[in-house]
């Protein structure tokens, strides 16, 4: 059964509205990240699950329980926010275990329940310190322990590692699900980092523009995005959109890119003439000096090392510009100056140009 | 784009431009004690070459930067640059371009005008000033906006607008703070490729500042670490990650960052580094140079490192426990748990492999790095003695 389960949930506010219908559902246990640019409404769609504040429509169904007009103490959720919310005059002992003292627990339950989840958040040795003496990974790992602690069935945790570095934010990000899991609650993990979302969710909800374009596990949405604005969202550089309009042949469709005719044999293109958008992950071109069947003429601008690969960025023949990657020995002497570009047919994606959605069957 | 330019310069890589020699930054305070923030400073650059200047906050990089350009005195050393002691020179004088923070766009003029009245004094043509600073503008993505105001446009226009102002006039030296900060990706990726283009095609000597190794890796030709006021290292990127001076720059730079490990050290037939909880890496003592050999057996113990694409996975003599394994749709991170850390490895391809299930690794003795355990200084890289 759903633990959580919204349904057609609105929210306007001055500015317009900001959720137009989300509707989600997450099973026990389940971690699932919204995953959006930033002011899509994902933090308010939180806000409304949390019940400090109210939706126009829709409702609100936790562990099957109608609570969309429930106040929010009696919901059972806990959360952490971007910000820490911690309590300024109180140690981290006693942040986190206010969680507790607002459930009537005896002192040495909280003792007992507080310093477990110190343990497991590495945060053992700061417990008697103010929230002022924390570093912020300490302040983040104090809020998550607190929103953990009286063990709810339902988290909700609001971008949590937005404020710590990036050496423990990595790490967060390791350790998280880990943690997660074993508090046995089912999570909703709201993000702005395509990477984090891919590494923490179990499925991610995609949120473009006040509604779920696009819910499934990180790798399903990787490869079949169903938009274009679902698959610019994902991948570093991110995806190259070329614009194109097969044409039949005898040996199958064919399109023009930077006057180059190249194959699409193994994409589905739909019917011919249509004006499409196709879709190459930068790790799906490969770049060879030489021409080989199905590549098409790029000017290599720069080559640009990221991390262990390598990024060439690439101009066609009619200027657009895009991005290949490669992994270690593929790049080394690589040097800016003319070349040929091939992409793997099964590894491109078909948009449709007027829509954005991809076509059916690609990939 | 077309890269021609009203002032190309020819290009001699290796003559110096710019010298910094002895450089320190010695900020006093009556109130408290004087903060070191560079010490000791001895940076050359060489022309036509880009240089980042990398670390952390508070690494000294900021403080380097604005002693080049004029805003901030030196305490002591020299600043040489075309030839020039410039060190005492005001901003305007020393022949550098500058993007900075807070060195911002003239508010009563359009976003053209800033960048053209950077060419005023630059004796080119108005038709060939005109084109140049179209093309720059071209180039950072800020045509739209040439005609409006600096109080109208956002902050990452107005810093590609300060970054094209400062580009598009000669200069002996262009001197860029995080040129890039706010930018949404894809922008900051295109933008990197051209930027870098335009450095090497143009020969323009260029010092940046940057937090983001990502940034520092992609444009620069050398890397210098900063961290504590000391340059830590200066070279290319490929000789950071392969022979990291220290252990701070080895675990600072590369995403993810290197695995490390306290190991004692035992050396004879074999060389062997114990980690603790069993983890023992094994090897032929021939693997590894004499020099190197001899720098292990004046040590009892070691850091030891590897780096999270050089672990070989599904084959070798270690075994250790899955505790995540995320694919990030163009590459998989691994973490095990090894002697009370976890251990990343990276891989190219999706791996098949659950939390908890125990793999096979391997560790290639010429991936391997070894630091004195006491000051982190690099012992060996691979076979070799550093």
């Amino acid at each position: 059964m759903a633990q959580i389960e919204l349904k057609s949930l609105t929210k306007s506010y001055k500015t317009g509205k900001v959720l137009k219908g989300v509707s989600l559902a997450a099973e026990a246990g389940e971690i699932v990240c919204v995953f959006g640019p930033s002011g899509v409404g994902k933090t308010v769609l939180l806000r409304l699950i949390a019940g400090v504040e109210e939706a126009d429509a829709g409702s609100i169904v936790l562990e099957g329980r109608d609570v969309t007009d429930a106040p929010p103490e009696t919901r059972g959720v806990g959360i952490a926010f971007q910000n820490y919310a911690l309590f300024p005059h109180m140690s981290a002992f006693d942040n986190i275990g206010s969680a507790l003292t607002a459930h009537g627990a005896s002192a040495s339950t909280i003792k007992l329940k507080v310093e477990k989840i110190a343990e497991m958040l590495k945060i053992s040795h700061v417990l008697s310190h103010l929230p002022r003496a924390l570093s912020n990974g300490q302040k983040q790992r104090t809020a998550l322990a607190r929103a953990l602690a009286a063990d709810p069935k339902i988290v909700l945790l609001d971008d949590p590692l937005r404020n710590v570095d990036a050496k423990l934010r990595y790490e967060m990000r390791l350790e998280l699900p880990a943690l997660l899991r074993a508090s046995g609650a089912t999570v909703l993990y709201v993000t702005q980092d395509y990477k984090e979302a891919m590494a923490i969710g179990d499925r991610i909800a995609v949120l473009v523009e006040g509604r779920i374009e696009q819910i499934a596990t990180p790798a399903a949405i990787y490869r079949g995005p169903r938009s274009v604005g679902v698959a610019r969202l994902f991948g570093d550089p991110s995806i190259n959109l070329i614009p194109i309009k097969p044409e039949a042949t005898a040996t199958g469709a064919v399109c023009e890119i930077g006057g180059a005719t190249v194959s699409l044999a193994g994409v589905n293109v739909g019917t011919a003439g249509r004006s499409l958008l196709l879709g190459l992950r930068p790790e799906a071109l490969a770049v060879s000096d030489r021409q080989t069947l199905g590549a098409f003429p790029v000017e290599v601008v720069a080559v640009t090392p990221l991390n262990e690969k390598t990024v060439l960025l690439m101009r066609t023949r009619d200027g657009q510009e895009i991005f290949a990657s490669e992994a270690g020995v593929e790049s080394e002497g690589r040097q800016p100056g003319p070349a040929f570009a091939r992409f793997d047919p099964a590894r491109a994606l078909v948009f449709d140009e007027a829509s954005g959605a991809r076509m059916e069957g690609s990939v | 784009m077309n890269m021609t330019s009203p002032f190309n310069q020819a290009q001699s890589i290796n003559e110096v431009a710019l010298s910094l020699a002895g450089v320190d930054k010695i900020y006093a305070s009556t109130a408290r004690k004087p903060v070191h923030a560079v010490q000791a400073l001895d940076l050359d650059v060489r022309r036509g070459e880009i240089v980042a200047l990398l670390g952390s906050s508070g690494c000294g990089k900021t403080s380097t930067l604005r002693m080049i350009a004029g805003f901030e005195s030196v305490t002591n050393g020299s600043i040489t640059l075309a030839g020039r002691r410039i060190e005492t020179l005001p901003p305007a004088r020393r022949g550098v371009a500058m993007a900075f923070e807070g060195y911002s766009l003239y508010p009563p003029l359009t976003v053209r005008d800033n960048i053209a009245f950077a060419l005023k004094s630059a004796r080119i043509s108005a038709a060939d000033a005109s084109k140049a600073v179209e093309e720059m503008a071209a180039l950072v993505e800020i045509t739209p906006i040439l005609d409006r105001y600096p109080s109208s446009i956002s902050g990452g226009q107005q810093q590609r607008a300060s970054l094209a102002r400062a580009l598009v006039r000669p200069a002996d030296l262009y001197l860029l703070d995080e040129p890039m900060g706010q930018l949404e990706p894809r922008l900051r990726a295109l933008l990197r490729g051209r930027l870098k283009r335009l450095l090497n095609e143009r020969g323009m000597t260029s010092i940046f500042v940057t937090h983001d190794q990502t940034e520092a890796n992609a444009l620069a030709d050398r890397v210098a670490v900063m961290e504590g006021g000391v340059l830590q290292q200066l070279a290319n990127q490929t000789e950071l990650k392969e022979r990291p001076a220290n252990l701070y720059v080895a675990t600072f730079i590369g995403e993810p960052p290197m695995n490390v490990f306290d190991a004692k050290v035992e050396i004879g037939e074999r060389v062997r580094f114990l980690v603790k909880d069993g983890l023992a890496l094994d090897f032929s003592a021939n693997a590894f140079s004499e020099a190197a050999r001899a720098a292990f057996a004046r040590r009892a113990r070691a850091v030891i490192g590897v780096r999270p694409h050089d672990i070989r996975l599904g084959s070798g003599s270690n075994e250790a426990k899955l505790a995540s394994n995320q694919w990030l749709g163009d590459q998989s991170h691994l973490a095990f748990d090894v002697a009370g850390k976890l251990m990343v490895a990276v891989a190219f391809d999706e791996v098949s492999a659950a939390r908890g299930e125990v793999m096979r690794y391997d560790i290639d003795s010429a991936k391997l790095h070894v630091f004195d355990i006491d000051s982190g200084k690099a012992v060996s890289h691979g076979a070799e003695a550093a």
